[in-house]
């Protein structure tokens, strides 16, 4: 078997029933796709194969042979962030950072096939994703800026302008 | 302070997103064993009969049950003098589903599987108690030796009591007694991490611990005492947690794997499924609120008598700290001067409780606030007046006798009040958080406050 991992021919010696969730991370050490429950519930696991949103825990690597699959390594780097992983950081939507890659990779497939900023459309597209952390606003703020192509800056501003917001209350 | 106020990025956000940040799970050490274990079937037994015999004699897996660890029963609280009541692994008795019997490391996951089916025990089974108020009561089976109640707060009493101003008068010129009984259940913190742990055996003797806890001083005082060994024999490495929210603060897992690490001399690594972080994690815990309050026709609450059961679960560990917190927050945002608070910390056979997000004090602001909509709708008073009126202002004392400098209860409410559109007569719009005086120092207040200056 093979698989074009984020954008490399990798060849897989794992057995047909590994999940690709244990292919990736025990088998080839891609870390980002993450064990939140092994059972297809939470979505931390999810990578894009041949670009769609897939479970990597209940995914048989054998029933994929052949496919590009990508994690959140694929989409950027630090140095050059891809506009999804930009708008994440930028509205603090990754907050513990465990749901963060299924949550980017499932926005990047909604983003490719022409998704709308629609709030409630993006909360059907994210609907398998759990957070625990943010409370999902801010991640459906990031992905509806990313589809508005919106550009963001990640260094620091100058101070005063949230205090502001405060003076009414002692 | 070039950051008040600023827009700072996260320190960690970067790596979140490009997938550089290296969670517990994600560490690479080769030839790490798996660890699984061993729980208890049933809710309440006597266990007899362990055997580790069959998962010992395979290949490359070891096993600890309680008699691997020097130090049987330690507690966070212990460090405070307060005796524990939990041993890491069960040894003659178990008290909730899925408390921990015997730990095994195995080359694979799946060996580690079988290694655990192959354990065997028995188990004599006892009356289960899940409900808080059946195990209170004087008649309920005893589920520990010492009895149902935790009876370690201080000066060795089985509750924690507070006792403020005269409540007997209070009731006696009250118009109106308000009584409401509150039961906020248990809840999961659920991160999508679950518990995790990697401990390595380095050569110089000393244990690598990599561990999600939220506490990581608290976790290697644990080990250490249970292993009995110095602190410098432990290195641990924490700071990257999958969501925690308080469910991280107690020591779930590190101490079995060191010693599995010491016994093997292998790396291990435990993962909990999500069926055992359901399961056997912590929970916070359900409580059973009742409260009576002594209340004037205009709005003005005289006194509060208050019994709180806080379910521990099987073992106490943070809860007689989370009833303490709840006990001093028991008047919640608010000024009564006469206080008769009764709090107990119970055992049942649930899976023990801990701390979660503002433990001890979401469940009693539940229930205090509740209780307040409660008394203004029988005294058909505005919810909004009937908070301002009882608010904490500077001066204030609280249940515990702390003076207050500088309460926030009025412009919150006044905030909450803008937020909804709620209108509010001018004497109440005008209100602040200053010292009481005139029509809001009635004489009942008058005694209660302290000087906010000695502070």
């Amino acid at each position: 078997m093979k698989l074009t991992v984020n954008g490399v021919d990798t060849p897989i010696e794992s057995g047909p029933l590994t999940s690709l969730l244990d292919v990736l991370r025990e088998e080839l050490g891609v870390t980002s796709p993450k064990a939140g429950c092994e059972q297809g519930g939470c979505g931390a696991c999810t990578v894009l194969v041949d670009g769609e949103p897939r479970r990597s825990c209940l995914t048989p690597v054998a029933s994929i042979d052949g496919a590009a699959v990508t994690t959140v390594e694929g989409l950027g780097s630090p140095e050059d962030m891809a506009p999804i992983q930009q708008a994440f950081t930028h509205h603090y939507a990754a907050q513990c950072g465990f749901c963060t890659s299924g949550m980017m990779l499932a926005a990047q497939a909604y983003i490719d096939h022409g998704g709308s900023d629609d709030h409630e459309a993006i909360q059907e597209a994210l609907g398998g994703h759990v957070c625990r952390c943010t409370g999902y606003v801010k991640i459906v703020d990031a992905i509806a800026a990313a589809v508005r192509g919106e550009s963001f800056d990640l260094t620091v501003t100058a101070p005063g302008a949230a205090m502001t917001n405060l003076g009414g209350v002692r | 302070m070039k950051a008040v106020g600023a827009r700072v990025p996260r320190y960690d956000g970067v790596a979140h997103v490009t997938g550089h940040t290296v969670f517990v799970d994600d560490i690479r050490i080769p030839g790490t064993l798996w660890v699984k274990a061993f729980r208890s079937p049933v809710y309440n037994a006597v266990m007899t009969n362990l055997d580790t015999s069959k998962a010992e004699a395979m290949q490359g897996v070891h096993v600890i049950t309680w008699e691997d660890v020097p130090l049987l029963e330690y507690g966070h609280l212990s460090a405070l003098g307060i005796p524990a009541d939990e041993p890491l692994l069960a040894k003659d008795e178990v008290r909730y589903l899925g408390q921990p019997i015997a730990i095994v490391a195995a080359p694979s996951e799946e060996a580690a599987m079988a290694a655990v089916a192959a354990i065997t025990a028995d188990f004599d089974e006892r009356p289960a108690l899940f409900d808080v108020r059946k195990a209170f009561a004087a008649d309920a089976p005893q589920i520990h030796v010492e009895g149902n109640w935790y009876a370690h707060f201080e000066d060795e009493m089985d509750r924690r009591q507070i006792r403020k101003g005269n409540i007997e008068e209070a009731f006696d010129k009250a118009d109106l007694i308000v009584q409401g009984v509150y039961r906020p259940a248990a809840i999961e913190h659920a991160p999508i991490e679950t518990q995790v742990c990697q401990v390595v055996p380095e050569a110089n003797g000393r244990l690598t611990i990599y561990s999600c806890t939220q506490a990581l001083y608290f976790s290697m005082g644990v080990v250490a005492a249970h292993l009995q060994v110095p602190l410098n024999k432990l290195k641990v490495v924490g700071g990257t947690v999958g969501g925690g929210f308080g469910g991280k603060v107690d020591t779930a897992t590190e101490t079995m794997c060191a010693l599995l690490a010491q016994k093997s001399g292998k790396p291990v690594k435990w993962r909990w499924t999500r069926e055992e972080e359901f399961l056997c994690s912590s929970t916070r815990a359900p409580w059973h609120m009742e409260i009576a309050d002594a209340v004037t026709k205009d709005g003005w609450i005289l006194g509060r008598r208050m019994l709180t059961l806080h379910d521990a679960g099987a073992y106490s560990r943070f809860s007689p700290y989370g009833l303490t917190k709840h006990s001093f927050h028991h008047t919640g945002a608010y000024s009564i001067p006469n206080l008769e608070f009764d709090g107990y910390v119970v055992y049942t056979n649930r899976t023990p409780t801990s701390a979660m997000r503002g433990f001890g004090v979401t469940s009693v602001s539940f229930a205090t606030e509740t209780h307040m909509s409660r008394i203004a709708l029988e005294l058909g008073i505005d919810p909004y007046e009937l908070r301002l009126k009882n608010a904490n202002r500077i001066g204030d004392t609280s249940p515990n006798q702390i003076v207050y400098t500088d309460p926030s209860t009025v412009p919150t409410i006044l905030a909450i009040a803008d937020a909804v559109g709620h209108d509010l007569t001018p004497e109440y719009r005008a209100m602040t958080p200053d010292q009481r005086s005139g029509s809001l120092l009635p004489e009942h207040l008058v005694g209660q406050l302290g000087n906010p200056e000695a502070h």
